[in-house]
């Protein structure tokens, strides 16, 4: 019974087969030989017993024979044959030992007669036996008649010789006849025997062609089986031996499109990427690499991967080659590719992302190591980027940075690398060519972005900053590569956007600088290492005090006094310039309050604040207003003084800058021109701008006094500002002829270390407090901010 | 396993093979209709019926044994048989015109059929083996 739940492995199924068969030829050859054996054992039995019945006859002969010569006269041993003659019957029927008949033969050992024909012949014999001695006795001892007949006969002579000779005759035909039916019983044994052997033989033959059907049935199976296994598996199988492929499954058949008969020998190599036959020919012929990766066309012309584990069993018996058990991996690789590319591109843009710019960087100055080729990183930055982001909405931001991608990367050889390192911040990688190259490069980008882009039914024309560094062959590092394309980007901002800037170590040294000032600004404005403090302005007409001009102090605690020239391009450019710009606008306004409370201020009064052009940016105003409102000021004391280039450079942000002076103007908060004179400026813009007062550069003040030429300009200056309905005021009075010079040259104001130096609040309060600032009695004084 | 389902049935056929070639065959019997005379032969005697109608005649001879005994059927004209000259049994040349049938020794145990067509007149049954006729194996027939 086959119990379903037993799983019987292949081979102890073959096993079994085979031992069956050969416990079928044991069994039977066993019986055949033992019953050969039995059989031959018998007959040698058999024919002892043969030999004695025969013996018989003889015997029976002779004992007649010497009873008629006993009755002759001739001395004869009659009784001995006769005893010889009853033993030898007797023997022949029970068994034991037949007496030896005159050394002619030698006693033999019998078995008792088996069967029953045989043994009722054999009691026959005996009691002839009987009848035969008795009557020879009789005879000879002259009583013929005496005896009593035994053996059921019924002799028709009367005479005692006549009588003698039927009874030897009847003798020797049941003694023939008892060992002839010993002998065909033996033969019909053999013959028996013969025939069982034979069907012995038919059954182990017929039994063990069966195990065979079965042994071969379940081979079949068991290979039908494998077959299968390895046929249905999506795992592909390729045998490879001496000339190629020697086996594939149905899989591999069924993948490559192509036909067993093409696929075997070197048909399967034809299949295989032309990169990868070099991988695949030594897995196939060496058994190395253990895994092997390649790809393979498959029915649709499509380039499957795969991953084969090489197993070489050239010395295993039953497969005697190289077996490549291959995967299809390609949907792996696929979203391996995917993630790759989520990883390394910009999901925006689709351009690279910082991290695969990063790494590309590393390869091509690897190769640049070993070519000694140029190598350019350009950096750039996008103007006006966070405006449009600000005002269109984050998607058209979203709409102009692919376009922008797309631009870039028609302007760029497909060999170079366009990457967007986030926001609006782009990089570029040109390998070989030129310095002129990176340069026609960059100048290629900024054209490209000029031309209107339309967005949101809007055209817009974007500037932007490249920073170009140039790496000229030999080992590099890319961390200081992207660190120096970067000052040169920060350094093309810095000189005016629209424009490219190429790197050079000066320009790092001045970085360095600025970068580390940009920190300490950072921690300073934190901190509060930043004051204010307060210079008079003094109406030269009565030396009067008419207003102070608040000048930032920082006193960094690792550089000390910090000059404002030196930290104000850094906080412009990194943008603390808001914070700081709107901490001096509240400390100044806080402490005009304070000194206006204690009425300690004269009127008219002007506190005055400088501001950045880039303050101006549309949220100075509010501020101002909210401000003024929370110390209860009004407008009129506060100044503002701005730079000539802030409002007169032609672009929207100084139209910007115009509209929110105006406002602040509006609003009553006075308005100066610094600096004035050092721009390259019209004058006659100056009439279009909501100014009150012009400060006349403190280099043409100095000069006034011996150089005719500045004071012609001065005098021109101050005469433009009066004519236009405004004041002047002159900036950097440090000599008493300094002071004569413009009063002579109609100045109204004047401001300097002449009077007063730049002092802390409560210094400047007490000064109010006298009135007036008499003019210091030194000369020579360094100049100031 | 499976094997096996197919190896059992398979002995078993071999070994009814076995039997029916080692069994041997049932003996035929003759058709009924014929008169049949039972002759039985037993140590050294013929038991038969002693008289019987001429005409087609099958005896049954059976040999009870012990000994191989055969049938000699011959037409008795003369006051007796003649003896070979050794004088232990019956010539059968000098009477083998006077003998309408005979079976050769048969084995204890058998029953053979003699067929006969006897005419009318005295007929012996006896065994002619040596010493056989002699020591008592011989009886009358008397045909009608």
């Amino acid at each position: 019974v086959r119990r379903k739940h037993d799983f019987t492995p292949f081979a102890t199924r073959g096993r079994r087969a085979i031992a069956a068969i050969l416990l079928t030829f044991a069994l039977s050859s066993t019986v055949t030989v033992a019953l050969s054996i039995w059989a031959t054992s018998g007959s040698e039995h058999k024919a002892a017993v043969l030999q004695i019945a025969a013996r018989q006859r003889t015997l029976a002969e002779r004992y007649v024979s010497e009873v008629l010569l006993e009755r002759q006269g001739v001395r004869t041993d009659p009784a001995y044959t006769a005893g010889l003659l009853l033993t030898s019957a007797n023997t022949l029927l029970e068994g034991g030992t037949a007496p030896a008949v005159n050394g002619d033969d030698d006693e033999t050992d019998l078995a008792p007669a088996q069967g029953r024909v045989v043994r009722a012949q054999l009691e026959q014999e005996r009691r002839l036996v009987i009848d035969l001695t008795q009557t020879g006795k009789a005879w000879l001892a002259g009583r013929p008649e005496a005896v009593t007949l035994t053996a059921h006969e019924k002799l028709t002579p009367t005479d005692p010789v006549g009588r003698l000779r039927v009874l030897t005759a009847l003798t020797s035909s049941v003694s023939l006849n008892a060992a002839r039916t010993i002998a065909t019983t033996a033969d019909s044994n053999v013959s028996k025997l013969i025939r069982l052997q034979v069907v012995l033989g038919a059954i182990g033959l017929v039994t063990s062609l069966l195990l065979a059907f079965a042994l071969i049935a379940a081979t079949r199976r068991q290979t039908a089986h494998f077959r299968s296994l390895v046929s249905s598996s999506t795992d592909l199988v390729l045998v490879f031996g001496q000339g190629g492929c020697r086996y594939v499954s149905e899989s591999v058949v069924q993948m490559a499109g192509r036909s067993e008969k093409e696929l075997l020998g070197d048909g399967f190599a034809d299949a295989v990427h032309p990169d990868d036959r070099g991988v695949v020919h030594a897995a196939q012929t060496t058994g190395e690499p253990a895994e092997a990766v390649f790809r393979m066309v498959n029915g649709f012309g499509e380039w499957r991967h795969l991953e084969a584990h090489v197993s070489d069993l050239r010395n295993e018996r039953r497969i005697r080659g190289i077996v490549l058990n291959a995967r299809d991996i390609t949907e792996r690789i696929r979203l391996e590719e995917q993630l790759t590319r989520q990883a390394f591109h910009d999901g925006l843009t689709g351009l690279a992302n910082r991290a695969l710019f990063r790494d590309r960087l590393d390869q091509a100055l690897a190769r640049t190591t070993r070519t000694q080729d140029l190598l350019a990183v350009l950096l750039l930055d996008l103007d006006g980027f966070k405006q449009v982001n600000d005002t269109l909405g984050h998607d058209a931001g979203d709409q102009l940075l692919t376009e922008v991608a797309r631009r870039f990367t028609a302007a760029t050889r497909p060999s170079d690398t366009v990457a967007r390192l986030g926001g609006d911040e782009f990089a570029f990688i040109a390998e070989g060519g030129h310095e002129a190259d990176a340069v026609g490069l960059a100048n290629r980008l900024l054209e490209h972005l000029a031309r209107p882009i339309t967005l949101g039914g809007r055209e817009l024309a974007l500037g932007a900053s490249v920073g170009i560094v140039v790496h000229r062959g030999g080992p590099g590092d890319s961390e200081e590569l992207v660190r120096q394309a970067d000052v040169a980007m920060y350094s093309a901002k810095a000189a005016g956007r629209g424009r490219y800037e190429l790197f050079s170590q000066d320009m790092a040294r001045e970085f360095g600088e600025l970068l580390g000032l940009e920190h300490e600004l950072r921690l300073g404005l934190q901190r509060g290492e930043f004051t204010v403090q307060y210079q008079p302005e003094i109406d030269i007409a009565d030396g009067s005090i008419v207003g102070v001009e608040a000048l930032v102090r920082w006193n960094s605690p690792s550089r000390g006094i910090v000059s404002p020239g030196r930290f104000i391009p850094v906080a412009e450019a990194t943008g603390l310039i808001q914070p700081l710009g709107e901490f001096v606008l509240r400390e100044a306004c806080a402490q005009t309050a304070q000194w206006r409370s204690a009425g300690r201020l004269p009127e008219p009064f002007v506190t005055w604040v400088n501001l950045s052009a880039k303050q101006l940016d549309g949220s100075l105003s509010p501020l101002v207003r909210k401000v003024l409102e929370s110390h209860d000021l009004p407008a009129n004391v506060l100044g503002l003084e701005v730079t000539e280039s802030a409002v007169i450079e032609e672009g929207p942000n100084s139209l910007r800058a115009r509209g929110e002076l105006e406002s602040l103007h509006a609003l009553g908060v006075h308005i100066a021109i610094d600096d004035f004179g050092t721009g390259f400026s019209s004058l006659g813009q100056l009439r279009s701008f909501p100014v009150d007062i012009i400060k006349v550069d403190l280099s043409f003040v100095q000069g006034a006094e011996r150089d005719p030429k500045d004071a012609a300009i001065t005098a021109n200056i101050i005469n433009l500002a009066h004519a236009l309905g405004l004041r002047a005021i002159a900036e950097g009075i440090e000599t008493d002829g300094q002071l004569r010079s413009m009063r002579d040259l109609g100045c109204d104001l004047a401001q300097g270390y002449h009077f007063a130096r730049p002092m802390p609040p409560d210094e400047l309060g007490e000064l109010l407090s006298r009135g007036s600032a008499q003019p210091l009695a030194r000369d020579a004084q360094p100049a100031q901010a | 396993m499976r094997f096996w389902v197919l190896t059992i049935p398979a002995l078993a056929a071999a070994c009814a093979a076995v039997f029916a070639v080692a069994g041997g065959f049932a003996p035929s019997r003759s058709a009924a209709g014929v008169r049949t005379l039972a002759v039985a032969e037993r140590d050294f005697r013929i038991t038969a019926p002693t008289q019987v109608r001429a005409g087609a005649v099958t005896l049954r001879v059976h040999n009870r044994g012990p000994d191989s005994h055969e049938l000699i059927v011959v037409h008795v004209t003369g006051k007796s048989l003649p003896l070979r000259p050794g004088g232990l049994s019956v010539d059968e040349d000098a009477v083998e015109r006077e003998t309408p049938g005979a079976l050769e020794p048969g084995r204890p145990g058998a029953t053979r059929d003699l067929k006969l067509d006897l005419a009318p007149g005295r007929y012996e049954l006896l065994c002619n083996m040596s010493g056989h006729y002699l020591g008592g194996m011989h009886t009358m027939l008397t045909v009608r």
